[in-house]
């Protein structure tokens, strides 16, 4: 399924988590750190910024992940795996041209950008940046989908 | 520390001709984290 986007977000909303998506819209490199890497992604203006609330809460905090991501330039940190740091971290983000949604992995430890923890029943959900917008594949029936236009800082 | 990095995402390293900053670049628009320059090469 198509879903034009501009500058704004799309929120896609099951029954307990949900996912936030924006493209980058810009020539962006992405660093990702680990303890002993830099990697730097190189983005397009159609790849997407991808932010998953694996348990739900308030959208705010994925909104502003992304645009920090996005707008800012923010870089991504990638936890050791096992890190007790994992479970205190309600939002998690990705980006690229392609971002599959997984419910078995650990929140924040794998650096691969394809790849995004998810709720259950996002399990399978791919979402591929487009000219003008968003492909999604997959997601759980009767899942929501709304626009949303992009945050207004003002600072 | 998460031993299974370097299996899972391998890079390639380029360097800006702009800035000369050399990185390790994914993906297939390698940009400079440095000055955000695509001119860049694999080295």
């Amino acid at each position: 399924m198509f879903a034009p986007l501009d500058d704004g977000f799309l929120v896609l909303e099951g029954t307990s988590s949900f996912l936030a998506v924006a493209r980058v819209l810009r020539r962006l490199p992405l660093c990702i750190e680990t303890v002993e890497r830099e990697v730097v992604q190189g983005l397009g203006p159609d790849d997407l910024v991808a932010a998953s609330a694996p348990v739900g809460g308030p959208l705010a905090p994925a909104l502003m992940l992304i645009e920090l991501v996005r707008r800012y330039g923010l870089p991504l940190v990638v936890l050791p795996k096992d890190h007790p740091g994992s479970r205190r971290l309600p939002v998690v983000v990705s980006a690229g041209p392609r971002i599959r949604l997984a419910c078995g992995i650990q929140r924040g430890t794998h650096p691969e950008q394809d790849v995004l923890c998810g709720g259950d029943e996002f399990a399978g959900l791919v979402v591929s940046g487009v000219p003008g917008g968003v492909e999604i594949e997959g997601g759980p029936p009767g899942l929501a989908i709304r626009c949303l236009p992009p945050l207004s800082l003002g600072v | 520390m998460d031993v299974e990095f370097d299996e899972r995402v391998k890079g390639k390293r380029f360097r800006c001709r702009d800035c000369g900053e050399s990185f390790e670049g994914v993906g297939k628009h390698p940009v400079c984290p440095s000055c955000q320059s695509d001119v860049v090469d694999a080295i």
